[in-house]
């Protein structure tokens, strides 16, 4: 069995897309401008099926998901894949032209039929599609690469395709003075110059430019070039379309942050502020950009449903939690109900987050960066809180007003326990002061130092 | 706030009555370091009659733990309220007071 979202599945994957382009090149190559393969144009051909046929086995053996869960039911897998994929992947791979091999010389229209018949293969890019959605589910590549992957393989395989198309005609009518290979003077010169004159039209005549140094003058020609017109036309709807869609969803994030930040700019230049407090906000919006790209985590957070919710927590905290003693002595309900309650903060350096005098609104747990105790009117600093301290319990505790202020010395984010949470979960869970109690006892010489020397926080 | 002190041994037992706040804590201060410059190193604190502890009464204690064990005495407690238990409790403070339920409790072994 195969995994879907193993690493073997996703090489193999990237293997047999690159050989789906390469056959989408080969194949129609060979039917209209080399036309007599030789032994080891045909022994390309069906190397290149050896992978399929391995694709076919490993395909019967990869799980799926359904409705969220991966099936690895080696039955289910098999069914689903016969009913599905299988028809089509063993039509575009078995080699029928071999049937015909003892009548290679067979031609219809001035193409082998052998040839013709392995214009079958080309079905092998529907596979494109079934990888790219594999791709486009896998958590690691970005959205957006996958389809300007998609975009381009659709645009060079059409461009080839009617390349192609637009030579065999040529060929059809047996490259008579009048067919336009003719008429363009490219009947006696090499494979190379046909195919990048033909590739020329090809892309001329699908980007709807033009020039009209090459046209079509018999049915044939004219009949196509009709269709390809239309194919064309559509193409190039959709090559524009997507790429401003690209552009636009690629960016769509980073662009609806910085708006929001020039306009918070906007309304602060106009009312005057103060040029340190606007680079200090400045300062504040590109640490908020570089660590978490702009989102908002209780904004992402709310949408979520609150299992996710406290893995997405679980996850965002873990530092927290590994540094954070009171996490250290919790079980995992209360751990939990802590991580549901805690507020992120983030501060830039110079910032307050509580200042003295202020009533208690909670405790605090410093999760990263520096900040500074400071009290009195020359602010004389009484210490540094680091990752694993916590402040904020005794103003909270004797419900006296904060003696000294916290400030940020260096980029700093804080989770704050807010006072009523702090309140429910000690009435919630007898373990909640039994915890508190043993991380306290942690700290108590720092703290004790603290109180004598006055400090309150 | 009232402060008796009581001999138990070579012990002193300190019963504060009322409140311990910023109004009364330099009182207790006085008392306390008075105890301890007079040699008297080993004190219990009964909180029977205390009613409140503010973080002026808690720098007094704390200071005064202190500066008994600089002295190599100790600073012990009995008989606290729940709300006083809890400070010190969730505070971590109970760590260094060395708190017990009963004064003979406090007593045994001092």
């Amino acid at each position: 069995m195969i995994l879907e979202e193993s690493p073997f599945r996703a090489r193999w994957d990237l293997l047999i897309a690159i050989l789906v382009v390469v056959t989408g090149l080969v194949i129609p190559f060979q039917v209209a401008f080399v036309r007599n393969v030789g032994v080891w144009g045909s022994i390309l051909v069906y190397v290149l099926d050896l992978f399929f046929f391995l694709d076919i086995r490993f395909n019967s053996r990869t799980t799926f998901r359904e409705h969220g869960l991966e099936v690895r039911d080696p039955n289910r897998i098999a069914r689903r894949y016969r009913r599905g994929m299988l028809p089509w992947d063993l039509l575009s791979t078995i080699p029928f032209d071999l049937l015909l091999l003892p009548w290679a010389h067979l031609v219809l229209g001035g193409l082998p039929v052998v040839l013709l018949l392995r214009l079958l293969r080309l079905g092998r890019v529907i596979r494109l599609q079934v990888i790219l959605r594999r791709w486009q589910r896998s958590r690691s590549t970005n959205t957006g690469y996958v389809r300007i992957t998609r975009l381009l393989m659709v645009v060079f395989l059409l461009v080839h395709w009617v390349a192609c198309g637009w030579f065999a005609i040529a060929v059809v009518e047996g490259l008579s003075a009048d067919s336009w290979v003719a008429r363009a003077g490219l009947a006696d010169l090499g494979i190379g110059q046909q195919y990048l004159r033909s590739v020329y039209w090809s892309f001329v005549t699908t980007t709807t430019v033009g020039y009209g140094d090459i046209v079509p003058i018999g049915t044939l020609e004219t009949a196509f070039a009709i269709v390809v017109m239309v194919v064309g036309a559509s193409m190039y709807a959709l090559i524009i379309g997507s790429i401003a869609s690209l552009v636009s969803s690629i960016d769509s994030s980073k662009a609806a942050f910085w708006n929001r930040v020039e306009s918070v700019n906007q309304y602060l230049r106009g009312r005057g502020l103060p040029p340190d407090l606007t680079e200090q906000i400045q300062n504040y919006y590109d640490y908020i950009w570089d660590r978490y790209r702009g989102v908002s985590a209780p904004a992402l957070l709310k949408d979520l449903p609150e299992p996710i919710r406290l893995e997405v927590l679980f996850h965002l905290t873990k530092e927290l939690i590994e540094e954070v003693p009171l996490f250290r002595h919790t079980g995992p309900a209360l751990r939990n109900a802590l991580l549901m309650s805690l507020e992120p903060q983030v501060h830039v350096p110079g910032s307050y987050v509580v200042r003295e005098g202020e009533r208690a609104n909670g405790i605090y747990f410093v999760s990263r960066g520096t900040l500074e105790i400071t009290a009195g009117p020359e602010s004389t600093s009484h210490g540094t809180l680091e990752p694993g301290d916590y402040f904020g319990d005794l103003s909270l505790l004797l419900g006296e007003r904060r003696t000294a202020s916290v400030r940020a010395l260096a980029y700093s984010d804080v989770f704050l326990l807010p006072s009523h949470e702090f309140d429910r979960l000690k009435a919630e869970y007898d373990e909640f002061k039994e915890v508190l109690k043993v991380i306290s006892s942690e700290k108590t010489e720092k703290m004790a130092e603290l109180v004598i020397e006055g400090v309150i926080l | 706030m009232e402060i008796h002190d009581r001999a138990a041994g070579g012990v002193t037992i300190v019963q504060l009555d009322g409140n311990l706040d910023t109004n009364t804590a330099p009182d207790a201060q006085v008392h306390f370091d008075g105890l301890a410059n007079g040699g008297q190193t080993r004190i219990v604190v009964d909180f029977g009659s205390l009613n409140y502890i503010s973080s002026a009464g808690l720098r007094v204690l704390l200071a005064t733990a202190k500066k008994l064990k600089g002295m190599g005495g100790q600073l012990r407690m009995f008989g606290l309220n729940d709300t006083v238990h809890e400070v010190f409790e969730i505070s971590g403070f109970s760590t260094i007071f060395s708190v017990f339920t009963t004064e003979a409790e406090a007593l045994e072994g001092f």
